[in-house]
């Protein structure tokens, strides 16, 4: 039991951190809420439907595929829509909610509110001590795996990677430096999304696909991301996995309506007695 | 009863691992100009902030006419009867210097939100703006908009505007800051009106020295926190201690 | 003298429903006077500078509290109405001191979560919610026992409830209180040390906030006679967002103009209902980028040019 309530809880943990990295790193150096953030990891699971299930091209390059096409999306989206909002955190805030429902209402219109499913690439499941751990999930696993040493290694040594670093820290002193601050928020946006639209391309075949589908995920972001500190990198991955493990033991125990309430007074209970959470740095 | 407006007693306050202030006692009496000084980071400013109500004091007590006013928040302690004046021009920029005293008026009705609830130009507060204009000299200036006033007239509203809630203490921080020679000169003259004719006690955090001798009666010298003397300017300046502590700061005692 | 005008066409526009006599456009006409209030709800906040998204939690804690009051307790729908409003302003005051003092975009995490939790417990809670399947035989309202069973009943009085909110709300942007919430936006530190309760202020919006929402969401329990979680949700807030961007905060008849521009799109373009978010999405980027004021103030402006 308890096994499994551990699978089942960093399973759930890794595809968390996905997003939730993304949603922080936004934060981080636009100071925007990205309330489409589920938007995005919704796009990478259609294009999945369109390009794995309907299409039939190979699983991996689908998935990198479909994530690709998130990140242009959302550099499009940060060129033509955000950046005119730079500094308004508020104007910022509305306009990923303008950007959220227009890709919701668009992928409605096109493919209808019906919940679709996507074949499963692998079937059955591996057993750790007295866990069940379906193979589908496992792919997934090591895919995020993947993802998140990649992002880190980026992080820290691409030169993007470090300027977008410098740019959340401090971004007057980093302009100094000769950091143009349009290509870093271009890219942080783009990789944030590319990051959705990759889990989103993974977790596809596991569930069902459909227009709301993104809505969880980006709740389950906004918590962790909220718990670890907006802005923080490793503050998303502890949240991340501090949140996939309650919310599979409260789950397991109650119900998940249960577990989501419970996340969400965690989140009234932060911002109001420490709002820059675990691993945040002090508020601006 | 008592002479004394305002006590500080022990009164310390911390920022995490840093001492800012650090055992400040003292008594402030009723219609005493009292003045706060000592070389850069001695501690003025936080100790001015304790008393406004920005933060609680670490340890020690603020109290105001017998009462407790350690921690209390900044607007409480401003309906209390002890006003401020900003170091930096604070004024409300787009509105007229009328509306600015006006609006600064509100305080001194009774705190019941159906009262606010009456129109803009309830008239109960004109005959006090026409006073505090007078005193103030903006009454040529009362319908220009603020923003558009001389640095010295805006200082002036300031002064005004805080007078408004008629206070019995006001503190003011750097009144001279910003102003030139002969300007800080009137700036003189009007603080020792404020006490002369409207009787309010007056506590000053300054770096003008030729203005804190003239018009203080007693001088607190602060250094790195905490109390290093007490007196009136004659004893201030003839402190040696003082001297010292100011060595390598350019300071004209005169 | 330029509102005048503006106010005879709305006047005039109320009417229209009554020339009409269709029971579908009543149906509209009621919906919109519950949700300008609601638009107004926001607006108060706005004018503290605090952009809350609790307000539809609000109405449906006023929604179901009405209901079960009649329902349960057998309450007079007056009364229960009332009751309704005042849970959930009791709601707000008990955590207006706690969220409060956060400002920002924290704030409207805050309010996001608040709402959110408000939802799932009227999800999760079946017994007296109903659950996502909703509550259901809520009575008709009545008052001095007169039954309102049709629609052009309830316009009626949706429409007074919207002019009594209006009329308070000008009337608060005009008096003092006005000129408090201005001078907090504008310098919250000048107007403390000059004795304005910042804290206590904002309190009051929000709780008043909180009554207003608790209104309309009573109202509309009494209209629709059946309530679903799902009414209450982030959704809706997207709407009053998007009428309070587009007709503009300064001013509550803003919202009002607002609403009355975008609350019946969905309704004019019955066919494609699917479209309203669209249009919604669409036309706040419009105004993000464009009419950051908002409609209201972009037309005063455009006048005394």
């Amino acid at each position: 039991m308890i096994e499994q309530i551990i699978v089942n809880g960093i399973l759930a943990s890794l595809i968390y951190i996905l997003m939730a990295l993304g949603f922080t790193l936004i934060f981080g150096i636009m100071r925007i809420v990205n309330f489409a953030h589920g938007e995005f990891y919704m796009i990478g699971a259609m294009v999945m439907l369109m390009l794995f299930g309907s299409m039939g091209l190979p699983y991996f390059l689908a998935v990198l595929l479909a994530g690709l096409l998130g990140g242009l999306l959302g550099v499009v989206a940060e060129r033509l829509l955000f950046r005119p909002l730079v500094g308004d955190e508020l104007a910022g805030m509305i306009m990923s909610l303008a950007i959220g429902i227009i890709l919701q209402s668009a992928i409605l219109l096109t493919f209808g509110p019906a919940e679709q499913s996507v074949t499963r690439p692998f079937s059955g499941t591996w057993h750790l001590f007295s866990a069940a751990v379906p193979w589908d999930r496992t792919v997934v696993a090591i895919c995020a795996l993947l993802i998140l040493v990649i992002f880190y290694l980026f992080m820290k040594y691409a030169r993007l990677g470090l300027a977008m670093q410098a740019v959340a820290q401090d971004p007057e002193t980093a302009s100094l430096v000769g950091i143009e601050p349009g290509t870093v928020y271009a890219s942080a946006f783009g990789l944030a999304c590319l990051m959705a639209g990759l889990a989103g391309a993974l977790m596809a075949p596991v569930y069902t696909v459909g227009p709301y589908m993104g809505e969880l995920p980006m709740l389950k972001a906004f918590v962790v991301v909220i718990l670890g500190g907006l802005g923080s990198l490793p503050g998303a991955v502890l949240g991340g996995l501090l949140i996939g493990l309650s919310e599979s033991v409260v789950t397991t125990l109650f119900s998940s309506t249960i577990a989501l309430i419970v996340s969400f007074v965690l989140v009234l209970m932060i911002v109001v007695v420490r709002p820059t959470g675990l691993l945040g740095r002090g508020a601006r | 009863m008592t002479d004394v407006l305002l006590k500080l007693h022990d009164v310390t306050r911390r920022f995490g691992g840093l001492t800012a202030v650090a055992g400040v006692s003292t008594d402030i009496n009723k219609s005493e100009i009292f003045g706060i000084i000592g070389p850069n980071g001695a501690g003025k400013t936080t100790l001015f902030n304790v008393i406004a109500g920005y933060f609680p004091p670490s340890s020690g007590k603020v109290v105001f006419d017998e009462t407790d006013i350690s921690g209390q928040s900044s607007d409480r302690i401003a309906r209390r009867g002890i006003g401020r004046t900003f170091q930096a021009v604070t004024v409300f920029q787009d509105h007229t210097a009328r509306e600015n005293l006006r609006r600064a008026a509100m305080v001194t009705r009774r705190y019941n939100p159906l009262v606010y609830f009456s129109s803009r130009n309830a008239g109960d507060e004109s005959e006090v703006l026409q006073k505090m204009a007078q005193f103030t000299g903006l009454e040529p200036v009362l319908d220009n908009r603020a923003g558009s006033l001389s640095y010295g007239q805006q200082k002036m509203l300031g002064i005004g505007m805080a007078l408004m809630g008629r206070p019995r203490l006001l503190l003011m921080d750097e009144p001279a800051a910003g102003l030139h020679t002969s300007e800080k000169k009137e700036a003189a003259q009007l603080i020792r009106r404020l006490r002369d004719e409207l009787g309010i006690t007056i506590v000053l955090v300054e770096h003008d020295m030729p203005l804190v001798m003239s018009v203080c009666d007693r001088i607190l010298v602060l250094n790195r926190g905490t109390p290093l003397a007490l007196g009136n300017p004659a004893q201030i300046k003839a402190d040696q201690t003082v001297i010292d502590a100011y060595l390598g700061e350019e300071y004209d005692f005169a | 003298m330029r509102n005048r005008y503006l106010y005879l066409i709305l006047v005039v526009l109320a009417l229209v429903p009554w020339l009409l006599g269709n029971r579908y456009v009543f149906h509209v006409a009621t919906m919109i006077t519950i949700m300008i209030p609601m638009a107004l709800s926001m607006n108060l906040m706005l004018k503290i500078g605090q952009l809350s998204i609790a307000q539809p939690a609000f109405m449906g804690i006023g929604a179901y509290g009405s209901a079960l009051l009649a329902m349960r307790l057998g309450v007079p729908p007056v009364l229960a109405l009332l009751a309704g409003a005042l849970i959930a302003t009791a709601i707000a005051v008990v955590v207006g001191p706690l969220f409060l003092r956060i400002k920002g975009v924290y704030f409207v995490l805050l309010t996001y979560a608040f709402g959110q939790i408000v939802n799932l417990v009227f999800q999760e809670w079946t017994t007296l919610f109903g659950g996502n399947n909703g509550l259901y035989g809520i009575p008709k309202f009545s008052i001095f026992g007169v039954r309102l069973t049709q629609s052009p009943h309830y316009y009626a009085l949706g429409l007074l409830l919207l002019a009594l909110f209006y009329a308070l709300m000008r009337r608060i942007e005009r008096s003092d209180i006005g000129a408090i919430f201005e001078s907090l936006n504008e310098n919250e530190m000048l107007s403390r040390s000059m004795g304005s309760d910042a804290l206590g202020w904002r309190i009051g919006s929000f709780a008043l906030s909180a009554f207003i929402a608790g209104v309309s969401g009573g109202v509309y329990a009494f209209y629709i006679g059946f309530l679903s979680p799902e009414t209450f949700g982030f959704l809706m807030s997207v709407d009053l967002i998007v009428v309070n961007a587009i007709g503009g905060v300064a001013s509550a008849l803003g919202p009002v103009v607002g609403a009355i521009l975008i609350l019946p799109l969905p309704e004019l373009l019955r066919d494609a209902r699917e479209y309203q978010l669209l249009i919604y999405g669409v036309c706040l980027v419009v105004f993000l980028l464009f009419f950051r004021q908002g409609l209201v103030v972009f037309l005063q402006r455009k006048r005394r040019a």
